[in-house]
């Protein structure tokens, strides 16, 4: 079976912290993060949002490492780019590359450092999010924000068969590797495009058949939600304004301090 | 009670092929039913035509005497009462998480919140998942989403449930688990009706089996009835159940004999009754046909039980003194089959049972039964086909305890007794922590006599 990262949210023992208490944070880090002038905040709120990811969320520390490294990966060619092609201050290394004058200058290093701690602050609170909140607990929170209901039925319903049709489509894929479907590149296409037709029709199917169960279980058109209540503990509250004002405080006094 | 009736009924599928054509049966309450027939045969659009989910082309379907209806408010009314669960439960259950999917049908027949709540709960239990209501059902095994789909269904309390193919894809003891499942609410008065092609299945399950092929129904009766006949299972591309199949082969060597079609093992056991002859002394005057006391026998004599009092009728005298006799043996220190209801759980209780009662084989029946005993460390010989085999073991002498709950206890003290009448092997029988519960039977160790065969 394939892991996904729903199922390490599903396992995660932060699963069952209020949801709004999980979004609060989330969305305080982001904005601190973003409107912070200085790397140092969005550093200490990425130190932490993977901190309480690995510690409290038992995410696997391997694992989540190799999950930031896609998106940081990406960060950093930017920022080098970012490095050598702005600001204007003074020299702090330069050399010539065929010929050509390249310098690395103080303002330059300062912003190219800045968006690389602001986007890596964003990424581990949207890990955060992703890792300690499988999907099935946002649909409460979907309902909450007074989407319309059909969309959240639809989610909800479209939620439950990815899983059926990701296995149906593993199976099929299984089915056609060892019959030699994927041997070559012509084959690989054409047996990718039988599979894709062939979960078309399937889900299609599908879809009659969930008419069917919905109806015979009296289906009139609703289908209710219910939420399940978390109340907040003392401790996690705690926790968390200790966060948020430690937080505050660095944003507060690192304002105008430039670290080069 | 009649609960649900059709007359030749007939439906059609759109592209012209006679999915059922002139069915006609008569379904009573509280009745176990098989619909039995090959892959095709018509049994799935049938369940479809009961629910009310397709309308038939023909005849009239009628629930407790009223023909359907298939205006909206109507179907509410039957699906809420007949309720239908389909053979791959992928299908049937499509929300997000357990607990949302058991309460979709409670939510739907306008129930306040608790009252949702409760059902939920209460189905949950059932069937055992109560710790799972959380859990996405892709994080779910086959035999556990059968289960949620079975509560989903139950959640509504319908007074009939239909299962398609139940115990399709399932291993052997999440097969035993869901037919213990069914007898339960058997028990509590619902009508359940199955179809599958096992007929295994079908045989040893059933009140009432229903035989379909080619979209007709072409027999139907007690199961024994049905799976006598070889020409009509021939017809519907069937064969005999194994545990029948194996009695006319031993019957026909001359080993077997018994009234009824056994159905299950111990009922197979029970007909093994060879002849049993034996040469013995007896005193002059003694004429053929006379009855002899020989007394209870033990040790290597005694085959059925450690202690045995033997009657015995004489066939045949011969000159020197002997005579040829026929056996006929009854236990005297019997097995038996002791019931432990988990509801009223000690632990304390159940290990002295185990030990003055001197135990030797213990089951359990039912996810309740087996958690409590995997938790507290007693040990289980046997965790499927429970009643079965312990009724085996006590036939051999020995002292079983089956630790289970709810419906389950009434089950298998039914099981059981019936068994216990049919055969004419007493061994004892009852559920200790309950009111008139049941005392071993006294030991018959002190007059026991040495007998000089």
């Amino acid at each position: 079976m394939t892991n996904i990262l729903d199922d390490y949210a599903l396992m995660s023992p932060l699963r069952h912290i209020n949801n709004w208490l999980k979004l609060a944070i989330v969305f305080f880090g982001l904005l601190l993060g973003v409107s912070s002038t200085s790397p140092i905040t969005p550093f200490f709120i990425a130190f932490c949002m993977s901190f309480a990811t690995v510690a409290f969320g038992r995410t696997p520390l391997k694992f989540y490492l190799k999950l930031l490294l896609a998106p940081a990966g990406f960060a950093l060619t930017g920022v080098i780019v970012i490095a050598f092609f702005s600001g204007s201050g003074q020299e702090l290394l330069s050399f010539e590359l065929a010929s050509y004058p390249l310098a690395i200058r103080a303002d330059g290093l300062e912003l190219s450092l800045l968006v690389l701690s602001r986007s890596l602050s964003g990424m581990c609170c949207l890990y955060f999010l992703a890792l300690t909140t499988p999907m099935i607990e946002l649909f409460a929170v979907l309902k909450a924000s007074r989407l319309p209901e059909s969309f959240i039925e639809l989610s909800m319903l479209i939620y439950r068969y990815i899983f059926v049709f990701l296995e149906m489509a593993l199976s099929i894929k299984y089915a056609q590797t060892v019959r030699l479907g994927y041997s070559n590149f012509r084959r690989s296409l054409s047996s990718m495009g039988m599979l894709g037709s062939t979960l078309f029709i399937r889900s299609w199917e599908q879809g009659d058949k969930l008419f069917l169960a919905m109806n015979s279980r009296c289906y009139d058109g609703k289908m209710t939600l219910f939420e399940v209540k978390r109340s907040v503990r003392a401790a996690e509250m705690l926790l968390t304004s200790v966060y948020f004002l430690s937080a505050l405080a660095l944003f507060y006094f690192t304002k105008n301090i430039s670290i080069i | 009670m009649i609960i649900l009736e059709t007359r030749s009924l007939k439906y059609t599928y759109p592209d012209g092929t006679a999915a059922v054509q002139d069915i006609n049966i008569e379904i009573k309450k509280g009745q176990k039913i098989a619909f039995v027939g090959q892959n095709g045969s018509g049994k799935s659009t049938l369940f479809l035509l009961l629910n009310g989910t397709l309308k038939p082309q023909d005849g009239e379907i009628l629930f407790h005497g009223a023909p359907f209806k298939y205006d909206s408010k109507s179907l509410r009314e039957i699906r809420k009462s007949v309720g239908i669960v389909f053979q791959n439960s992928d299908d049937q259950i499509f929300a997000p998480t357990v607990y949302q999917d058991v309460a979709f049908g409670p939510a739907n027949l306008g129930y306040s919140r608790e009252r949702v709540d409760a059902s939920v709960q209460h189905a949950l239990e059932h069937v055992g998942l109560t710790r799972l209501k959380d859990k996405p059902p892709h994080h779910l095994s086959g035999g556990q989403k059968k289960r949620v789909a079975i509560a989903g269904v139950m959640a509504m309390e319908p007074e009939v449930i239909i299962l398609d193919e139940p115990l399709s894809n399932l291993d052997p003891v999440g097969a035993d688990e869901i037919v213990d499942l069914l007898n339960e609410f058997n028990h509590f008065g619902s009508t359940i009706i199955i179809s599958t092609h096992d007929v295994d299945l079908a045989y040893r399950w059933s009140d009432y089996v229903y035989l379909m092929s080619n979209s007709k129904l072409i027999g139907q009766g007690t199961p024994a009835e049905v799976f006598k006949e070889q020409e009509l299972l021939k017809k519907a591309g069937l064969r005999q159940p194994t545990t029948l199949e194996i009695y006319h082969e031993i019957e026909r060597r001359g080993l077997a004999y018994g009234k009824n079609s056994p159905k299950t093992i111990p009922d197979l056991v029970n007909t093994l009754k060879p002849l049993d002859l034996m040469w013995v002394e007896v005193p002059p005057g003694i004429r053929e046909g006379d009855s002899l006391n020989l007394g209870v026998m033990y040790g290597e004599y005694a085959t059925n039980s450690p202690y045995e009092a033997i009657n015995a009728t004489v066939l045949h005298i011969h000159p020197d003194g002997r005579a040829i006799v026929e056996l006929k043996r009854k236990g005297i220190k019997a097995g038996g089959v002791l019931l432990y209801d988990t509801d009223k759980y000690s632990l304390q209780e159940v290990r002295q049972v185990i030990k003055d009662g001197e135990i030797v084989f213990v089951g359990a029946m039912g996810k309740k039964s087996k958690t409590l005993a995997e938790q507290d460390g007693i040990r289980l010989d046997v965790t499927s086909g429970v009643i079965d085999k312990s009724i085996l073991m006590a036939l051999c002498g020995k002292r079983c305890l089956i630790l289970t709950a709810g419906g389950m206890v009434d089950h298998a003290l039914k099981r059981t007794r019936e068994y216990v009448d049919k055969s004419g092997i007493e061994f004892t029988v009852g559920v200790i922590n309950r009111e008139g519960g049941c005392k071993w039977l006294d030991e018959t160790d002190g007059n026991l006599g040495e007998l000089g065969i």
